[in-house]
């Protein structure tokens, strides 16, 4: 076994008013793929902003090939071989693939001008040299789908003779057949002796190419063990501090008529042909990769997005929606996957956050009652245990679980028949998830149909009624609690075939659709 | 192995036809440098007084100082930000070079020559000082662009008023017209030989400054940071160009071409004015239609310069089709509309 | 608590007792200041003081004022509007070109100002709107192009000798107080009272703070965008005809430099430049700041012109401070 190119040590990093890392140990050798596991929150991107020096360490060391260094800035990071490829992927959409590979070291001629010609040619070997030979290096980087961008920043990586590549969430936002090129070019990376951190949340792929996992929890380190020792369980396990069942808490609940129903909604390029039923009382779980159209289907619905074709009907009369106001109007309410810059107004109060669905019920000619306004904040924090210390806090300053409570507190007012939930404990830490998920199940029972977007398997399996999955803007699939499991569901999510008998869309015609 | 054709592709790459279709059609050079010889054309087919070789001289020369602003103004686009005080500044340039020469309380041992290199290398130095002030409080006291040049635009054009008092500056010395020189005047030309021994040095100085920018920007590390700053800034700060000196570069170079133009725009004719339209518009124009997104990021200067050209064109041509001069500035405006929907229209298109 | 501060606090949104008191403090600041000004105006001119002059200041001031407030929205929502001058100038050879030259009754030329007015603002918010060009672009296009069109359009001809009534708005009194003035006065009072208390003004704060999350919240984002932009379009309209009415005469560089005067108030007046603050009771200071600067300079001896570069070193200086107050409260 050889010794590791990059060891962090006893890494603590504090922020005001939270200890992000504390005493965390981190190391990569030749050659692996050391995946860093944990929930949002756990420490792992900022984990990684210390190793590739966009953070210094309060306390701690970095050590490279046996000699403790210190980062002052990303460049020496850079320098030492480590590079990263960030989720949002870090490229200049006007400039050549080429110049973007060596945007900041580009290579020269003697005079000190830029050498395009080499620039370019070296671009070519290093791609070649990832088995990519169908990349035009002079093509504008914008006009490029996300997996060949991602290709770029491999490719730029490599242009710096990085030893370490951090991947955070590659496979996140690309398709099927980009992750298996990723992964292809992960295994000729580990032949040349690179040491990747791969940081994903999907389990499967941890197995798939993962040689160690490393799980981090509030903050703190864990374990670090070979992959082929572990389970799914045990590092869910380890990820979370407790088994899964704990976690969810669903509720019978009974489940009456159809509230809303889609029939072959169609949104160019993102959601095709897409049809399912919503009843009273039920939540249904809707899984899938990202990019698969989840949260696009939920957008047109809720009017943020125009369908292109098919119908939406709530209590089995058509309706049109083309504005979010109107999606309001007939009782539907979305709470977006991103919290921070679709779900709240970080820089208002919470009395503002709360009231801004329902101004117009709270005010009189639209003169807003501010009494009333600030007793609906009371009243929200009060049901949904929110830990702040009064409507006129801000709620940039809430913690996650809380901030997720004051969105939900905000769709709660608008009396919602309706609740479509994207991601709704992402990033929460797990005495918050359970309350989220206890407050589900209670809205279930009285009577309102939830539709529940997550990418967490467990959160799928624990809390839906029934489960679609959609693959590739299809929905490719639908299993009654009872019939539903990790595999069947994960099946269908990358792309073998849906379960014959209940598959909703058989249109499954294996042709590879174009994102 | 694998070196050898890598080499062959790579240069398949930069000849196959789709890449030199693409890079005729697809740039906005080309498309201007087609629509200014289409418009010569016409309007000369409307009017023959138009390809008249004085008419041509003027066509070329006359906008040229604006040409060379829009050198400046281009870089600092490019970074994702923009001027709006360039008009008032090069106003006060010229008036400064003017001042300068006709100044009479030198010592006696400066010469008349001294006086009219002073007036002018001393305005450029001051652009690039006022560049530098600009630069300074949009990156580190971090105030928007718009709002420091606003101001900018106004602070000058009051100092100006207050220390000139309104007056215009006559009685330059001889030898200080520096743009009425014509460097062709006595070389024989094989073409065109009237137009090109009229061309004046405003001319010159625009197509040698152009090319030497465009070179720059082109081949120089700080010329292609200017594109990364405007194209992505975070990722120009992980890759270790540092923005805040690349936005004060192009503020500072863009004081410089204001300077020069300032020079051009002085020593063109025998009175110095106060008074001027507002040409920042002009430039901006210029330069947005030239291809440079007002997003930055991407555009070049020969754009700007065949816009700055064609946009002149415009204006002389409405003389000779018999439409008032007094549309202009609307013709102005609709044309950095149509630009700037464009320019949306395919960076949406392309993300899609 | 005075009576100002608790204006102040209902004016401002729901913020933290932090942030209240620093906006208080910049508003408080801002009238300490004018306080100030007028006390040292008074003492260096005895021209300065009296009734008639402050009332004629008011006067002056309204054109600007009228803008204002508009802007104020606008800039809240973290947009600008760079036109208003323009459209005040062509909205001012539209009511002579009507008038004059298609012989319209002078009452109809007046709507046919106004009207295109809001059009011309319309078209911005349009584009802004529907093909999401930046504010900052379309309105710098616009200025251009509709200050062209009052140019085309006048053909550097000016149109005067109009009817008498016609100055009863720029030029005559009611009860001793300047008629423009009142209009401003009410329309000050009106948009501040929408802009603080109201469903419509809420969602200005909200748009300019995040407005992706305010659309997710069901806020017509693009309606209210359009409103105020088609808004700002029709003040610059009226203002420029109360300009005609009070210099007796259209030409076509009527507003020029109107932008700069607006944009100064309303961020002198503590609105953000970034969008998702500010009030009118700040722009209104500002914009009487503003006046007096004007006034103390051209009764002292200083021309005009010159105080425009006081103005625009005002702009640069309130923007640093306010985003230097703005940075260390947020820290978000």
């Amino acid at each position: 076994m050889q010794p590791p190119i990059l060891e962090l040590n006893h890494i603590t990093k504090t922020f005001p008013g939270v200890t992000a890392l504390d005493d965390v140990h981190f190391d990569i050798r030749p050659g692996e793929v050391h995946a860093l596991l944990g929930e949002n929150g756990a420490g792992k991107s900022t984990l990684i902003k210390v190793a590739s020096g966009v953070y210094e360490p309060d306390s701690g060391e970095i050590i490279i090939g046996g000699q403790p260094v210190r980062f002052g800035s990303p460049r020496d990071a850079q320098a030492h071989g480590i590079a990263t490829i960030y989720q949002e992927l870090l490229l200049y959409p006007e400039l050549s693939v080429a110049e973007n590979i060596f945007m900041g070291h580009a290579p020269r001629t003697r005079l000190g001008a830029i050498d395009w010609a080499t620039m370019r040619s070296r671009s070519l070997e290093i791609l070649a040299s990832l088995n990519i030979d169908d990349m035009d290096v002079t093509r504008k980087v914008g006009s490029l789908t996300v997996g060949n961008r991602q290709r770029v920043e491999i490719a730029k990586a490599l242009s710096m003779n990085a030893r370490v590549l951090i991947m955070d969430e590659p496979t996140a936002a690309i398709t099927e057949s980009d992750v298996e090129r990723l992964f292809s070019i992960i295994e000729l990376l580990k032949q040349r002796g690179v040491g990747i951190v791969y940081i994903s949340h999907r389990l499967n792929e941890v197995f798939d190419i993962g040689d160690r996992v490393t799980v981090l929890r509030d903050g703190r380190y864990i374990a670090t063990e070979p992959v082929d020792q572990m389970t799914e369980d045990k590092l869910v396990s380890m990820m979370v501090g407790r088994t899964i069942d704990n976690l969810f808490p669903k509720l019978d609940a009974q489940v009456g008529k159809v509230v809303l129903e889609v029939r072959n909604l169609t949104r160019k390029r993102v959601a095709h042909d897409v049809s399912f039923q919503l009843r009273e009382g039920e939540i249904v779980g809707m899984a899938g990769l990202v990019g698969s159209g989840r949260s696009e289907i939920a957008q047109v619905i809720f009017g943020f997005t125009p369908a292109h074709a098919g119908s939406i009907l709530v209590d089995g009369r058509e309706v049109r929606i083309t504005t979010p106001g109107q999606a309001m109007r007939y009782g539907i309410a979305y709470l977006p996957e991103d919290r921070g810059t679709q779900g709240l107004i970080r820089q208002m109060d919470l009395r503002a956050n709360t009231s801004i669905t329902v101004l117009r019920a709270l005010s009189r000619a639209t003169f807003i009652n501010r009494q009333k306004e600030t007793q609906l904040a009371h009243s929200t924090i009060q049901q949904l245990s929110i830990r702040a210390y009064g409507p006129q806090q801000l709620v940039g300053k809430l913690s996650g679980g809380n901030q997720q409570k004051v969105v939900v507190g905000k769709w709660l007012a608008t009396r919602p028949r309706v609740l479509i939930v994207d991601e709704p404990t992402r990033g929460i830490d797990v005495g918050a998830k359970a309350e989220i998920h206890r407050l589900m199940s209670e809205l279930a029972q009285q009577g309102m149909a939830i539709l529940m977007i997550s990418s967490e398997m467990p959160e799928i399996l624990g809390m839906s009624d029934r489960i679609l999955v959609m693959r590739e803007g299809r929905l490719v699939a639908e299993f009654s609690r009872a019939e539903a499991t990790q595999e069947n569901i994960g099946l269908a999510m990358m792309g073998d075939i849906g379960n014959n008998g209940k598959s909703i869309n058989s249109q499954l015609d294996g042709v590879e659709w174009q994102a | 192995m694998a070196s050898i054709t890598q080499t062959v592709s790579a240069r398949r790459q930069r000849f196959s036809p789709s890449s030199i279709l693409r890079s005729v059609l697809g740039s906005q050079e080309s498309v201007l440098l087609l629509a200014l010889i289409l418009l010569i054309v016409w309007v000369g087919s409307e009017n023959r007084q138009f390809l008249a070789t004085r008419n041509m001289v003027n066509v070329f020369a006359g906008n040229a100082y604006i040409a060379i602003a829009a050198l400046g103004m281009t870089m600092v686009i490019i970074t994702g930000n923009i001027d709006i005080s360039v008009g008032s500044l090069m106003v006060t340039l010229s008036m400064l070079s003017g001042a300068i020469s006709v100044y009479e309380g030198y010592p006696s041992w400066v010469s008349t020559d001294l006086t009219i290199a002073l007036a002018w290398v001393l305005p450029v130095i001051v652009g690039a000082l006022v560049g530098a002030i600009i630069g300074f409080i949009v990156t580190y006291l971090r105030i928007p662009a718009i709002v420091v040049t606003l101001g900018f635009l106004s602070i000058l054009k009051g100092l100006l008023i207050i220390v000139s008092g309104g007056d215009r500056i006559t009685g330059m010395p001889k030898g200080y017209a520096l743009a009425q020189i014509r460097p062709l005047e006595d070389v024989s030309m094989p073409i065109f030989p009237a137009f090109f021994q009229t061309l004046t040095m405003p001319v010159f100085f625009m197509v040698i400054l152009t090319i030497l920018v465009a070179l720059w920007m082109r081949y120089s590390p700080t010329g292609r940071a200017l594109y990364a700053v405007g194209g992505n800034a975070e990722a120009a700060r992980l890759s270790g160009i540092s923005r805040h000196r690349v936005v004060m570069t192009a503020f500072i170079l863009n004081g410089v071409f204001v300077g020069i133009a300032a020079v051009m725009n002085a020593t063109q004719f025998s009175v110095i004015q106060v008074t001027l339209p507002p040409i920042e518009l002009t430039i901006i124009t210029a330069t947005v239609v030239g291809g440079v997104s007002i997003l930055g990021g991407t555009g070049t200067v020969v754009g700007a310069m065949l816009a700055a050209i064609f946009l002149n064109t415009i204006t002389k041509a409405l003389v000779f089709l018999d439409i008032s001069p007094f549309w202009t500035r609307a013709i102005q405006g609709m044309l950095i509309l149509i630009t700037v929907l464009a320019d949306l229209y395919r960076r949406h298109r392309q993300s899609a | 608590m005075t009576a100002h501060e608790t204006s102040q606090t209902r004016i401002a949104p729901a913020w933290t007792q932090q942030l209240r008191a620093v906006l208080r403090s910049q508003e408080s600041v801002l009238l300490f200041i004018t306080v100030i000004a007028v006390l040292i105006l008074s003492t260096q001119t005895d021209k300065f003081l009296t009734v008639r002059n402050l009332l004629n200041q008011g006067r002056l001031m309204t054109e600007i004022g009228l803008i204002a407030l508009p802007m104020t929205y606008i800039i809240v929502t973290g947009g600008i509007d760079l036109s208003v001058g323009s459209i005040a100038g062509l909205s001012a050879i539209m009511l002579g070109y009507g008038w004059y030259n298609l012989g319209l009754p002078l009452e109809l030329a007046i709507v046919l100002a106004l009207g295109i007015g809001a059009l011309a603002g319309f078209a911005n918010g349009l584009f802004i709107v529907l093909f999401r060009v930046p504010p900052l672009i379309m309105t710098l296009a616009t200025l251009a192009f509709y200050r062209g069109l009052a140019e085309g359009i006048a053909q550097a001809r000016s149109v005067r000798d109009y009817p008498e009534w016609f100055y009863a708005l720029g030029q005559r009194e009611t009860l001793g107080i300047p008629n423009q003035l009142y209009f401003l006065v009410i329309a000050a009072i009106i948009t501040a009272i929408i802009l603080s208390r109201t469903t419509f003004g809420r969602s200005l704060y909200a748009i300019g703070n995040n407005e992706l999350a305010a659309r997710f919240s069901g806020i017509p984002v693009r309606r209210n965008k359009l409103i105020i932009y088609t808004l700002s379009g029709f003040m610059s309209g009226f203002a420029g005809y109360v300009l005609v009415s009070r210099v007796s005469t259209t030409r076509s560089d009527m507003g020029s430099g109107w932008e700069l005067d607006a944009i100064a108030a309303v961020v002198l007046g503590g609105t953000s430049i970034f969008g998702g603050s500010g009030s009118i009771v700040g722009t209104m200071i500002g914009l009487v700041l503003i006046q007096l600067l004007k006034n103390g300079l051209a009764l002292t001896g200083v021309t005009g012109d010159a105080t425009i570069v006081v103005i625009g070193s005002v702009l640069i200086l309130s923007t640093l401070i306010n985003s230097v107050i703005q940075r260390r409260v947020e820290g978000l």
